[in-house]
């Protein structure tokens, strides 16, 4: 209960401070641009609104994890609600957010220009990986924001996401010419790191198909084990470190 | 039982230590409070008994736990600088840290308006927060600290940034606090908050506690105390010259040195008596002051021979002096010497009671009641 009473609180402030107009304004400009003018197929509405929902995601992300930064912060650390709540309540409020800017975009997609392929049915089933893929992104930023992780450990994770997706980059001739220990290395390091990416694109991709015959009903677990896992470690990370809020 | 025991404790930033070999202990129920340049680490202290920042080294127990996640709850906390969120009414912010620390229901409503009355906000307690003067936010800070009945309360900076009349009534706020009973840390770099306030003080300096003493062993007279007047005839200023030779008077000011409150109570019984208008009375001492500006001189101190007074003896014509004994049997934690009688001349901040002040604030209300009186005889 103190988690969602503080994801109220933040929610309020968010919408009082009138940060919310951006994704009011991004939303209705999303719809006009991508979805009003066009015979929207259900294949083109999940892909569209899958990007447009992890753009918004680095915005509202950051935003709502910024306010979390801020010397007011420590009168409510002192509460119960404690440093896992505060930081949980933060990411759900920017989730909460992001989402509903997906909804909205729905919403006035199926009023005013609704995708021929789709019903309700497909619409759950397109919508569960694409919100499993924004809690995925969410959970990552939080991870990366300057109150859970220091300057030195988020460059080891930003590091390391380079070097999953280096691989258009360094490939194909350049890969060639390189000493043969470090090409294997390279190639070895490429594989580990990026298997964590596969739930988020095959995510994107079941989204957009909305297929989940065979093996894929597996891919909204990796999501979701992905997801949480992301999240217990932010949370150890903020809970064993100094609580220094910007300009304090 | 210790309210606060912080043993050994050392903090750095990067290679800068902020606190180094830091010992505090503060029984429950004491008012104690922190003195300190600014940056000496007085705020790193209060975030490491909240729990914000972990020590290098050393311990911190508050209210017998070392469990400082788990005791914050038992604690109110009044943060410098006002950091609280603008964009609520002062019921609503109330509403949510309580929900936040789970009370609900009428208990939670109840708690709001007894600390919102409590600080003087109920009828402001539907306006939003940024809407809010310094002083009402600083007065909010107050409420929000107490809205969970707290054992302690952890205090920095109080008065930061408030105009003087805004300081003033938040020592009047904060000193009904002492009458709650709760176990109060006051960090703070002004003086008068400390001699208002507080039973005890620590001198932070160098990362180290320099040095502890009672605030009741500091409110000792000597030093002197001016006092400026209207004009007074030749023959007043023999009477007052004639009560102590202690006193001299030069123009419109009369200088007593050293000063007590006897002779300071006979000098203004007589001044009143003649009808001369007193303008101001200006101590021209302050122990306290003093023994900062010697810590943070790195001056030797001398806080085992505090002075204490006693009642001033007769001399032959009449005339009274003072005479001073040595309380040697006090017990202080010191790191060097400090002597009393060597005090300088300083000027209090503006807005802020000043010594003296309530004597005469009490001879004129006598004054009154007396010519109340015969006016009711009559």
């Amino acid at each position: 209960m103190r988690v969602f009473h503080f994801v109220l609180f933040t929610l309020t402030e968010y919408i009082r401070s009138g940060r919310i107009l951006v994704e009011i304004i991004a939303a209705a400009a999303a719809f006009y641009i991508f979805f009003l003018r066009y015979t929207v197929q259900a294949d083109y509405f999940f892909s569209t609104a899958g990007v447009l929902v992890l753009i918004l995601t680095f915005y509202t992300t950051s935003v709502i994890l910024g306010l979390g930064d801020r010397p007011q912060g420590y009168v409510l650390l002192v509460r119960k609600l404690g440093r896992s709540g505060y930081l949980l309540g933060l990411y759900l409020a920017a989730f909460i957010v992001e989402m509903g800017f997906y909804g909205v975009i729905s919403l006035a997609t199926a009023l005013l220009n609704p995708a021929v392929d789709l019903d309700i049915r497909g619409w759950v089933l397109g919508t569960i990986p694409l919100a499993l893929n924004v809690a995925l992104l969410g959970a990552l930023l939080m991870l990366l924001t300057p109150i859970v992780l220091t300057a030195s450990w988020r460059l080891v994770i930003l590091a390391v996401v380079a070097l999953a997706f280096s691989g258009n980059l360094i490939g194909g001739p350049i890969l060639n010419v390189l000493w043969e220990p470090i090409r294997v290395a390279l190639d070895v390091s490429r594989t580990i790191f990026s298997t964590p990416l596969l739930p988020a694109f095959t995510g994107f991709s079941l989204s957009v198909t909305r297929d989940y015959s065979n093996f894929n009903i597996a891919i909204p677990f990796a999501q979701l084990s992905l997801t949480l896992s992301l999240i217990a470690l932010s949370m150890y990370a903020f809970s064993k470190r100094d609580i220094i809020f910007s300009s304090s | 039982m210790l309210a606060i025991d912080v043993q050994n404790v050392f903090k750095s930033f990067e290679q800068f230590a902020v606190l180094t070999d830091f010992s505090l202990k503060v029984t429950t129920g004491q008012v104690y409070g922190l003195l300190g340049p600014n940056a000496a680490g007085k705020s790193t202290l209060m975030h490491m008994m909240l729990g914000f920042l972990s020590p290098n080294k050393g311990t911190i127990r508050l209210l017998g736990s070392d469990d400082l996640e788990r005791v914050r709850s038992r604690i109110g906390y009044i943060p410098e600088r006002l950091q609280y969120h603008l964009r609520y009414t002062g019921r609503e912010y109330l509403r949510y840290l309580g929900q936040f620390n789970d009370m609900r229901g009428s208990r939670l409503e109840e708690r709001i308006a007894d600390e919102l009355r409590a600080v003087d906000l109920l009828s402001a307690a539907d306006r939003l927060l940024s809407t809010y003067s310094k002083g009402m936010l600083q007065r909010l800070g107050i409420a929000q600290s107490l809205l969970t009945e707290p054992e302690m309360l952890l205090i920095d900076e109080p008065t930061s940034g408030l105009d003087p009349a805004g300081q003033r009534e938040l020592l009047e706020l904060l000193g009904h606090l002492r009458s709650r009973g709760h176990t109060i840390f006051l960090a703070t770099h002004y003086l008068d908050e400390i001699e208002y306030l507080c039973d005890q003080v620590g001198i932070l300096f160098d990362g180290k506690l320099a040095t502890e003493v009672d605030v009741a062993a500091l409110r000792v007279p000597g030093g002197s105390v001016t006092l400026t007047v209207g004009s007074m005839n030749p023959e007043i200023i023999l009477r007052l010259q004639r009560l102590s030779p202690a006193i001299r008077c030069n123009g419109y000011d009369i200088v007593i040195q050293p000063n007590t409150t006897v002779l300071q109570e006979q000098v203004l019984h007589t001044l009143l008596d003649e009808h001369i208008p007193i303008i101001s009375l200006e101590p021209q001492n302050r122990p306290l002051e003093e023994l900062y500006m010697r810590v943070v001189r790195r001056e030797p101190l001398h806080t085992d021979k505090l002075l204490t007074e006693a009642e001033p003896k007769s001399l032959p014509n009449g005339t009274a002096e003072p005479v001073y004994t040595t309380d040697t049997a006090k017990e202080t934690k010191v790191s060097g010497e400090f002597d009393t009688t060597q005090i300088a001349t300083t000027t209090l901040l503006p807005g802020r009671p000043k010594k003296g002040e309530t004597l005469l604030r009490d001879l004129l209300r006598k004054e009154d009641q007396n010519n109340d009186s015969r006016q009711d005889q009559e």
